[in-house]
């Protein structure tokens, strides 16, 4: 049952078939419309979590949607096609976030890395990604690419040298200098 | 990474383009079965029908095999294909189970027959190596098919999913394996044949989390939105 003021399952199963067609103004409301309902799913089962990896999970999921919204049946409803990739996403990174646990070492706090500025930029937070998608827009062919296949689509250094045809070396380089030349561009635009 | 969200909806409705949604999983399975099945028939016309088809198809417990055979493909690629979509119910999962069940216990019967009229030596055990090659040979385009179809979806259970599908493109591989190759012994066929198409689809369970991950599909997302 949708609550006051939100729109019910059959006209969020209306909007994501007009979304399926391409109507940009139906997808924009109906991600709207489903962002507060994931926060509210992720903040009630992960309440340990800071707002900023709430938020992360929250961003995690409208990209599944995207990435799989050719599996949703417009003769279905909507919000269990929903629940079920928020559930997946969710158990998904609670698995991730285990692994990266166990590979983890505890060391007390260290004040200062390298005076390289590569080695201190901030590069958690990017708040504006048209910003982002400038500067690496702004990189060259290989930093590009390095940067998508590492950072962006997440594969390990094996896999993009595979895809590439260029050695790990290279891809180390390469995706060094795109973050150097990424922090730079963004703190100017900051 | 922390960006803003509001602006994230921006960008991947400025991505947004028309999409197909995808056909329910039965209606997959049909178009999955119409690629494979004359694959398999190609297979089996190149390598030659067994010279004892013709009869072998009046063999009620040949007839039986082969169309359990056959049925647990169909619903393994049934199934397959209902864990792609989020949201179905489990109760698909189950769908191979009755054709496998069938499968397994004629082969069952078969044995106990053999042993009952042949004693020991009816379920005696020969080395029978063409059986995985050959199921692979026949299996391979439905595995292709199967593979590129799933990767449509969601992949919300990689292991069992790819698991479904190894056992459908394997399913089917058997039963054009058993059309161009005479070994009808039920202990043999259990052993080098079921017992193929069990390893191949433990094979592409393995291989599933390889094969179906949220991490290369949101990161094609991700970088859509960000590069182009």
């Amino acid at each position: 049952m949708a609550m006051k003021g939100q729109l019910d399952d059959h006209a969020l199963a209306t909007l994501m078939r007009a979304a399926q067609g391409g109507n940009t103004q139906a997808y924009v409301l109906l991600l709207k419309e489903i962002t507060p309902r994931l926060r509210q799913i992720v903040r009630a089962q992960r309440r340990f979590l800071k707002i900023a990896d709430i938020e992360d999970l929250v961003q995690d999921v409208l990209l599944s949607v995207h990435a799989v919204r050719a599996t949703y049946d417009p003769r279905r409803p909507f919000m269990p096609w929903l629940m079920a990739i928020t559930r997946h996403r969710l158990a998904d990174a609670a698995r991730r976030h285990t692994r990266r646990a166990a590979h983890e070492v505890q060391v007390g706090n260290v004040p200062v890395t390298f005076s390289d500025e590569g080695t201190n930029i901030d590069g958690d937070q990017y708040r504006d990604p048209e910003a982002l998608r400038q500067a690496i827009m702004a990189l060259s062919p290989g930093q590009r690419d390095a940067i998508e296949m590492l950072k962006l689509r997440e594969m390990s250094l094996k896999e993009a040298a595979a895809a590439s045809g260029t050695s790990i070396g290279a891809l180390k380089v390469s995706v060094h200098r795109a973050m150097t030349a990424l922090g730079r561009a963004l703190r100017k635009k900051s | 990474m922390t960006m803003d969200t509001e602006k994230l909806i921006e960008r991947l409705a400025e991505v947004v383009e028309p999409i197909r949604p995808l056909a329910r999983p039965w209606i997959r399975m049909a178009a999955w079965f119409l690629v494979a099945i004359p694959y398999v028939a190609l297979v089996v016309f190149v390598v030659s029908p067994r010279a004892d088809l013709i009869s072998k198809a009046s063999e009620w417990r040949y007839v039986i095999e082969q169309l359990a055979a056959l049925a647990t493909g169909i619903t393994a690629a049934t199934a397959a294909f209902a864990t792609v979509i989020p949201g179905y119910g489990r109760k698909f999962l189950f769908l191979p189970a009755l054709p496998l069940a069938i499968w397994l216990g004629s082969l069952g019967d078969g044995c106990v027959e053999d042993w009952i009229h042949f004693g020991p030596d009816g379920l005696s055990l020969q080395p029978d190596w063409f059986c995985f090659p050959a199921i692979v040979l026949v299996g391979a385009v439905p595995a292709i098919a199967m593979a590129v179809m799933l990767r449509r979806g969601a992949p919300l259970t990689p292991h069992i999913t790819a698991a479904l599908g190894g056992l459908a493109a394997a399913g089917l591989g058997n039963f054009g394996l058993r059309l161009f190759h005479s070994q009808d012994a039920s202990v043999m066929v259990l052993v080098w044949q079921v017992g193929t198409v069990f390893i191949l689809a433990a094979m592409a369970a393995w291989a599933g989390q390889y094969l179906l991950n949220w991490r290369s599909i949101v990161g094609t997302a991700r970088s859509r939105v960000l590069i182009r």
